[in-house]
């Protein structure tokens, strides 16, 4: 709600013009003595505003503006199976590979995403074919995606290597706020104009290598959301919320993570990744991570 | 320990007179100064893995100290590439060789590795990150004058190591990662 009072002495004769405004929800006067107030009923919690007024005829101008924020409402989601084709990823001791993996987990996620939200959900790849990180990473971008999860399995070199992690992007300080400001310099409106040439790849590029440092802090809140659920459901050893400097991640323009749901390495963990039933477990974990992500996104 | 002093005799004749000069071409340089006195070492920390934990694990060595970084940095990741003397586990696969190791004014040290630091690799997010960092970490922790770490494999920049971490940027250590 806004209050703006004027102080006039004038005797004001109060007209009101129909209007339609998603944005505001309706608007009032009051008289007071010397001064009329006038109330705005704003549909969201986060906005600016700015006004000025002007003499003879009185004139109150009101900018009202919804803060950047506000407008992040989560509406298409990527998910990303991590690997594909002839890059396999890691190896099982029981020769489970992890691109086979990470399909039929994306694919249970997606599945229970819209089975239970009105929401977009695209995948990078839905069958075992190569892609390359930059292309997925192009395809979260030109599909405005708002978030994006990509789904790996996890090695490592110790054998009893286990339990669950969820990544996000690490950057170095300096490049962080260099990246940041330039990014902010660039704003997103202006970055969606340039991607739309096709001759601008190279910019396009650029624009995206820095992308991902403006959502880090989304970032690691989506991670603590994700990783919680697969701690619930999974009792899986907990090893928590990592930062790395994954090449998948950095050019994501929207909060982003990537999840190692358990060890290949690990020949106990490589075999109920095999299961369905682990599949299932670990889509769900995640969903429910998402959910609480979504909702809370929605509301700052 | 065996020193050898390498001398190249060059033999000038200049007319009847018979001049020799003696040039020294030995390394280690420390050497050349007295055969007597013995080589200077220098201690340093190199980071390995173990199988109870997921953090590096430091492990000291020794190695002959060089006139210069550029040297005992390559020395120190030669010293990396063999086995943990301590039972600990290599995060670098075994066949893989140093082929060059050169740094930058700026502080960066361009770490060339042969292609089984990348094809013998297991891949895989926690085993790629413990891979990178032991190898910065051994770098930045001994040497002062070394900021960020570039790893090259083949003489070539790559996209990732195994499909996760970013080869594309220099390193930045992670002393996060070292046990306590």
């Amino acid at each position: 709600m806004l209050l703006v009072n004027i102080n006039t002495k004038v005797p004001v004769r109060i007209q009101r013009r129909p209007f339609e405004s998603r944005f505001i929800e309706s608007f009032s006067w009051t008289k007071s003595q010397d001064s009329l107030i006038l109330i705005v009923k704003v549909e969201h919690s986060d906005f600016s505003f700015d006004y000025f007024n002007m003499e003879d005829p009185l004139q109150l101008i009101v900018d009202l503006s919804q803060s950047k924020e506000e407008s992040r409402e989560v509406r298409n989601i990527i998910i990303d199976p991590g690997h594909g084709g002839l890059e396999s990823g890691a190896r099982g001791k029981f020769g489970a590979q992890e691109k086979d993996i990470t399909l039929p987990i994306s694919l249970k996620l997606k599945a229970i995403i819209e089975r239970n939200l009105a929401l977009r959900v695209f995948l990078t790849r839905d069958k075992d074919v190569s892609m390359s990180l930059d292309n997925r990473v192009a395809m979260a971008n030109n599909n405005k995606a708002d978030l994006f999860i990509s789904i790996h399995a996890n090695s490592s070199f110790r054998k009893n290597a286990m339990g669950s992690e969820t990544f996000f992007l690490s950057m170095d300080a300096t490049d962080e706020e260099a990246r940041r400001l330039a990014y902010l310099e660039n704003s997103s409106d202006e970055l969606e104009d340039r991607i739309e040439g096709e001759n601008e790849d190279e910019i396009k590029m650029i624009l995206w290598d820095m992308a991902q440092a403006a959502y880090l802090q989304q970032s690691s809140q989506l991670a603590e959301y994700i990783q919680r659920e697969l701690n619930l459901l999974l009792s899986t050893h907990n090893r928590g919320i990592k930062q790395a400097p994954f090449k998948v991640l950095t050019g994501v323009a929207c909060p982003a993570v990537l999840v190692e749901v358990a060890f290949l390495s690990n020949p106990v963990e490589e075999k109920k990744l095999l299961t369905e039933t682990f599949q299932t477990k670990v889509a769900q974990a995640i969903y429910r991570g998402l959910v609480n992500f979504i909702r809370l996104y929605g509301q700052e | 320990m065996l020193l050898f002093i390498v001398l190249i005799i060059v033999y000038i004749r200049i007319g009847r007179k018979e001049k020799i000069k003696q040039e020294q071409v030995s390394l280690p340089p420390e050497i050349a100064q007295s055969s007597e006195e013995q080589p200077e070492k220098k201690k340093i920390v190199l980071f390995y893995l173990s199988e109870k934990d997921a953090f590096l694990h430091p492990e000291v060595r020794e190695i002959y100290a060089y006139p210069s970084v550029a040297q005992e940095a390559k020395k120190t990741v030669e010293e990396l590439l063999k086995e943990s003397q301590n039972g600990n586990l290599s995060p670098i696969p075994p066949q893989t060789k140093l082929r060059e190791l050169f740094l930058t004014r700026k502080g960066v040290a361009y770490v060339d590795f042969s292609k089984d630091f990348q094809v013998s690799h297991p891949s895989g997010s926690a085993a790629e990150i413990l891979t990178i960092y032991s190898v910065v970490n051994s770098l930045t922790y001994n040497f002062k004058s070394i900021k960020k770490v570039f790893i090259l494999i083949e003489g070539a920049e790559k996209e990732t190591l195994g499909g996760h971490v970013n080869l594309n940027k220099p390193f930045l250590p992670q002393y996060s990662l070292i046990a306590k």
